[in-house]
C-alpha cells in the first residue's frame, strides 16, 4: 500500500514538475516580420471577384518582381481561416473584409494598422477612410463601396421622385398601375437606419471620428421622428405587413421581380437579379425626406486589410496601395461593377455614365459609414425588434425605441465591458 | 445502452489489491516482478518473457521520447493558457492540454496493464505453472485481442471526434473566451464558474435564459406529444381491418417524412407569410377567417412552429407504431371482445401498453431531438419575432440562442456554459427515462 501511494506520489510530482516547465524560448522575437523582399504574397479575394484583381496583381508582379498568389473565398470564411490558420503561417498576407468587421478584427488582433501618406488617404472619399479607421488608426484601404439606393420600374414610374412626399403621394394615388407604389424593408435596421439618421437620430455618438458606445442615440427625438415616419407607411397600409424581418427582403425582391411594385429601396447587389427578372430598371439616389434632409443610409465599405500574421507587412501594405490606386480601382469597376470610393473616379465618365454606379456613388456621399465598433453587433437585433413592433402596431415608436436602447445598453454592458 | 467502459477506479483498486496481495504474502516471484515493473518491462524480463519485456520497455521509453514535448507544453498550456503574446495562443494551448490529458490517460492505462501483467505471470511462476512461450503469447494476443484490434481504430477515432470536442466545450465554459479575450490580441484566462454565476445573477442573462428555457420546455412537450399522439392515432386507424385503400392512405401520410425537412420548413415559412402566404390568403380566407399574424406575433409563431414540427414528425411515429401493431396477437382482442370490452378499453389496456413497451425509448429520443430542434426554429423565422425586453427572439429555444450568441456576439464562453447546462438537462432526462423504460430493462442490453 505504502509503495503504491509512493508510486502515485512520484507520478503526480513528476507531472507537476512538467507543468511548471512550459516553452523554453522567451518568444519576444517571434513575430518574424521582416522588411526583406518576400518571394511571394498571398491575397484572399472576395467570391467571384478575382477578375477585378488579376490585372492589378500582374502589374505588381512585373513592377516589383514579387509573386502574388490570390484565391477566392467568401468574406466571412477569410476571417475564420485567418483565425484558425494564421499561426501556422498558412494564411494570407492581405485579406478583404467589410468595414464593419474592422472593429472586431482589430479587437481580436487579426489585422494590422497601415501607414500611408496623407496624399494616399486623400485619394479616397472621406467616409470610406473613416469607415476603415478604428480608434484613430487606419486599418486598410477601401476597395469598394455600397449603399441602398432608390430603384424603380420605368414601366410604372417615368422618373425618380425628388422627395419622399412625392413617393407618398404616388403610393397613395394610382401607383402608375402597379400594386404597390414603393416598398422598403424598414423592419431591417440596415435599411431603416437611413431614415432614422436623416431625421437626426444616431446609433452611436460620433465625436471627431470616434464612436462612443456609451451614447446610444436611438431614443432621441430624431430617432423617434424617423420611426414615426416609418410607421406611417405600415399604418396606412402602403407597406403590406408581410414584409417583415429578413425574409421581408426576399418578399420585396420577389414582388419587384414580378413587376407588382413600382419602386423599392435596395443595394447594388440586387441590380443584376432585377435586370434578369426583366424589369426596366431606373436607379437613383434616395429621395429627400420630408424635413428636407437626405436619407443618410448606412454605407458599407469593403477594404483590403493586412493580416497581423503576415511576415512581410511592409510589402503587404505596398500591395494594398497598389491594388487600390486609381488605375487599378478603375479596372476593378470595369470588371466587377464594384464601385471604388476613389474621388477622381466618382466624377469619371466610366462611373457617371452608369446609372446604377452613379446613384450608389452619390448616395454614398449622402450616407454615413456603418459603425465599425464591435458594439454594433448588439444593435441589429434590438433595432429590428423595435422596428417590427412599431410596424405591426404593437408599440409606439417612443416606447419601442426606449426598450431597444435599454436592451442595447444592457447587452453592451454584458458583452462588451470586458475590455 | 450499457457500455462497459472500464471504470478507472475499479482498475486502480484491482491493481492496488494485486500489489497488496503480493506484498502481504511472501510470494517471491509475483512480488519482485510487480515491483520491478514500476519501470515497465523489467518485471516481464524478470519473468523471462524477453520479447514482451523489451517491447514494454521500448514502448515506455518511446512514450516519453515522443510525447514529452506534448505533455510538457500541453500541461503547462492547460494550466496557464499561455503567458506571453504573441507566442502563445490560448485556444490552441487548451486543445493541446486536452490531448496531453488523453495521452496521459492512455499512458496510465498501459502502465497499470504492465503492472498487472507482471503480477499475474509472477503468480503463475509462484504457483508452479509454466509461462506462455513467445508463440503462445502471440496466439493469446491474436485470439483474445482480436476484438480489441477491431474496435481499436474506431475507439481511437471516437476519442478525437467525440471526446475531444466535448471536453473542449466543457473547459471553454470555465474560461473568459469572448471577443475581448481572444487570441492573438489577448490571452484567455480561467475564470472558474463565473460564466454560470453570470447567467443566473446578471439581470439580462437571467431574464433571457429563463424565458428561453421556459419556451424550450413548452415547445419540447407540446410539439413532441402532439406528433406522437397523432402518429399513434393515425396508425391505429390505419390498422383497422375494414379500411379500404390502406396502402394509398399510408403512402400519403408518410409523404411529410419523405421530403427533406428543411425544404418543407422553408416552404412553410412562405405559406405562413402574413400578407402573401397561402394559409392566410387561401385557406383561412376560404373559411372566412381574417388574416392571422403568423410571423409577427410571438404567440401565433409558436403555434405555427409547433404545427410544423407535428406535421414533420408524425409520419415517423406512425410508421413505427404500424409495425408494432402488426405484432399484437389477434387473440388478445378476441378475448377482450368476449369479456365485453369497448373499443376504448381495448386501446387503453392492450394496444397502448404494447406500443409503449416497444417504442418508449425511441419516443423519448423524439423529445430530446425536439429539445434541440434547431432546424424548425431557425429556418422558419430565425427565432423571431421580436419580444421587447429580451435579446433572444420570441421562438428562440436554447440551441438557437446559443447559435446567435456564438455567431453574432462572439460570446464563446457564455455559449459554452449554456451548452453545458443544456447538455446536463438532456443527460439527466435521458438517463432517468432510459432507466425507467421497460423496453431496456427487459432486454438487459
Amino acid at each position: 500500500m505504502k509503495k503504491f501511494s509512493a508510486v502515485l506520489l512520484t507520478t503526480t510530482l513528476a507531472l507537476g514538475a512538467l507543468s511548471a516547465c512550459g516553452p523554453k524560448d522567451s518568444g519576444s522575437s517571434s513575430t518574424g516580420d521582416s522588411d526583406k523582399k518576400p518571394e511571394k504574397l498571398v491575397v484572399w479575394e472576395d467570391k467571384d471577384k478575382s477578375a477585378g484583381l488579376k490585372p492589378a496583381v500582374e502589374s505588381f508582379e512585373k513592377k516589383y518582381g514579387v509573386k502574388v498568389e490570390f484565391k477566392e473565398m467568401p468574406l466571412l470564411d477569410q476571417q475564420e481561416k485567418l483565425r484558425l490558420q494564421g499561426k501556422t503561417g498558412n494564411s494570407a498576407d492581405v485579406i478583404t473584409s467589410p468595414h464593419d468587421r474592422v472593429g472586431p478584427l482589430v479587437t481580436e488582433g487579426l489585422i494590422e494598422p497601415i501607414n500611408v501618406s496623407d496624399d494616399v488617404k486623400k485619394m479616397y472619399t472621406e467616409s470610406s477612410i473613416k469607415a476603415l479607421t478604428f480608434k484613430g488608426k487606419l486599418y486598410g484601404l477601401p476597395k469598394s463601396t455600397e449603399t441602398p439606393v432608390f430603384i424603380y420600374n420605368k414601366k410604372y414610374m417615368k422618373k425618380a421622385p425628388a422627395t419622399f412626399d412625392d413617393v407618398y403621394k404616388f403610393s397613395k394615388g394610382d401607383k402608375g398601375g402597379a400594386q404597390y407604389g414603393f416598398l422598403a424593408n424598414w423592419t431591417d435596421f440596415y435599411f431603416a437606419s437611413g431614415v432614422v439618421n436623416g431625421f437626426g437620430g444616431y446609433v452611436f455618438k460620433d465625436s471627431d471620428g470616434t464612436l462612443d458606445p456609451k451614447d446610444v442615440g436611438l431614443a432621441t427625438k430624431g430617432s423617434v421622428d424617423g420611426l414615426t415616419f416609418i410607421s406611417k407607411w405600415y399604418k396606412e397600409g402602403l407597406f403590406p405587413t408581410g414584409i417583415i424581418g429578413k425574409k421581408g427582403g426576399q418578399t420585396i425582391d420577389g414582388l419587384f421581380g414580378e413587376k407588382k411594385v413600382a419602386s423599392v429601396m435596395n443595394g447594388p447587389w440586387s441590380f443584376k437579379g432585377y435586370k434578369d427578372a426583366g424589369v426596366d430598371l431606373g436607379i437613383a439616389p434616395m429621395p429627400k425626406l420630408p424635413n428636407g434632409q437626405e436619407v443618410k443610409t448606412f454605407v458599407g465599405v469593403k477594404g483590403w486589410n493586412v493580416s497581423a500574421y503576415s511576415t512581410h507587412k511592409k510589402w503587404a501594405q505596398k500591395l494594398v496601395e497598389w491594388i487600390t490606386n486609381k488605375e487599378n480601382s478603375k479596372i476593378r469597376f470595369e470588371k466587377t461593377q464594384e464601385i471604388p470610393p476613389v474621388n477622381d473616379l466618382i466624377k469619371d465618365p466610366v462611373i457617371t455614365k452608369d446609372e446604377g454606379a452613379k446613384a450608389v456613388a452619390i448616395q454614398s456621399q449622402h450616407g454615413i459609414p456603418m459603425p465599425n465598433i464591435p458594439e454594433m453587433a448588439e444593435v441589429w437585433d434590438p433595432g429590428a425588434n423595435a422596428l417590427q413592433l412599431v410596424a405591426t402596431g404593437k408599440q409606439e415608436p417612443q416606447k419601442a425605441l426606449e426598450d431597444a436602447k435599454k436592451s442595447i445598453d444592457e447587452n453592451i454592458q454584458a458583452k462588451h465591458s470586458g475590455k | 445502452m450499457h457500455l462497459y467502459i472500464p471504470n478507472i477506479r475499479v482498475v486502480l483498486e484491482r491493481g492496488q489489491a494485486y500489489i497488496m496481495e503480493a506484498l502481504a504474502q511472501n510470494k517471491k516471484h509475483r512480488k519482485t516482478a510487480t515491483i520491478l515493473s514500476i519501470i515497465p518491462g523489467l518485471g516481464q524480463l524478470y519473468n523471462r518473457q524477453k520479447l514482451k519485456g523489451v517491447l514494454f520497455l521500448l514502448l515506455a521509453v518511446s512514450y516519453f521520447v515522443v510525447f514529452s514535448d506534448l505533455l510538457n507544453i500541453g500541461l503547462w498550456g492547460f494550466f496557464t493558457l499561455g503567458t506571453e503574446l504573441p507566442r502563445d495562443h490560448s485556444i490552441f494551448l487548451l486543445v493541446e492540454g486536452i490531448i496531453a490529458f488523453i495521452v496521459i490517460a492512455i499512458g496510465i492505462g498501459f502502465y497499470l496493464f504492465n503492472l498487472i501483467d507482471a503480477f499475474k505471470n509472477g503468480r503463475k511462476r509462484d504457483e508452479g505453472f509454466a509461462l506462455n512461450s513467445i508463440k503462445e503469447q502471440y496466439h493469446s494476443v491474436i485470439d483474445k485481442g482480436f476484438p480489441y484490434l477491431l474496435v481499436g481504430p474506431g475507439f481511437f477515432l471516437l476519442i478525437f471526434v467525440v471526446v475531444l470536442p466535448i471536453l473542449f466545450m466543457l473547459f471553454l465554459a470555465f474560461t473568459n473566451y469572448d471577443l475581448y479575450h481572444s487570441p492573438p490580441a489577448k490571452l484567455v484566462d480561467w475564470v472558474g464558474i463565473e460564466n454560470f454565476t453570470d447567467i443566473f445573477t446578471l439581470e439580462i442573462w437571467r431574464d433571457t435564459f429563463f424565458s428561453v428555457f421556459a419556451w424550450t420546455i413548452v415547445w419540447t412537450f407540446t410539439a413532441t406529444t402532439l406528433q406522437i399522439a397523432i402518429g399513434i392515432f393515425l396508425a391505429v386507424i390505419l390498422n383497422q381491418k375494414d379500411l379500404k385503400f390502406k396502402g394509398f392512405i399510408r403512402t400519403l401520410l408518410i409523404l411529410p417524412w419523405a421530403v427533406p425537412a428543411f425544404v418543407s420548413i422553408l416552404v412553410f415559412a412562405g405559406m405562413f407569410n402574413d400578407s402573401f402566404g397561402a394559409i392566410n390568403n387561401d385557406i383561412l380566407a376560404f373559411f372566412g377567417i381574417g388574416p392571422i399574424p403568423w410571423l409577427t406575433d410571438p404567440m401565433w409563431t409558436k403555434v405555427a412552429v409547433i404545427f410544423i414540427q407535428t406535421w414533420l414528425g408524425f409520419p415517423f411515429v406512425m410508421a413505427m407504431t404500424t409495425g408494432v401493431l402488426q405484432s399484437i396477437p389477434e387473440e388478445l382482442y378476441e378475448a377482450a371482445t368476449v369479456d365485453g370490452a369497448t373499443i376504448m378499453q381495448k386501446f387503453k389496456s392492450i394496444t397502448f401498453p404494447v406500443i409503449m413497451a416497444a417504442t418508449a425509448p425511441i419516443l423519448i429520443t423524439q423529445y430530446t431531438f425536439n429539445f434541440n430542434n434547431f432546424n424548425v426554429i431557425y429556418l422558419f423565422n430565425e427565432g423571431k419575432p421580436a419580444v421587447s425586453g429580451q435579446s433572444a427572439g420570441g421562438t428562440d429555444i436554447l440551441i438557437s440562442w446559443i447559435y446567435s450568441l456564438t455567431l453574432k456576439s462572439a460570446q464563446y464562453s457564455k455559449a459554452a456554459a449554456i451548452t453545458v447546462l443544456l447538455s446536463l438537462i438532456i443527460i439527466v432526462v435521458a438517463l432517468i427515462n432510459f432507466r425507467r423504460t421497460k423496453a431496456f430493462k427487459d432486454e438487459g442490453m
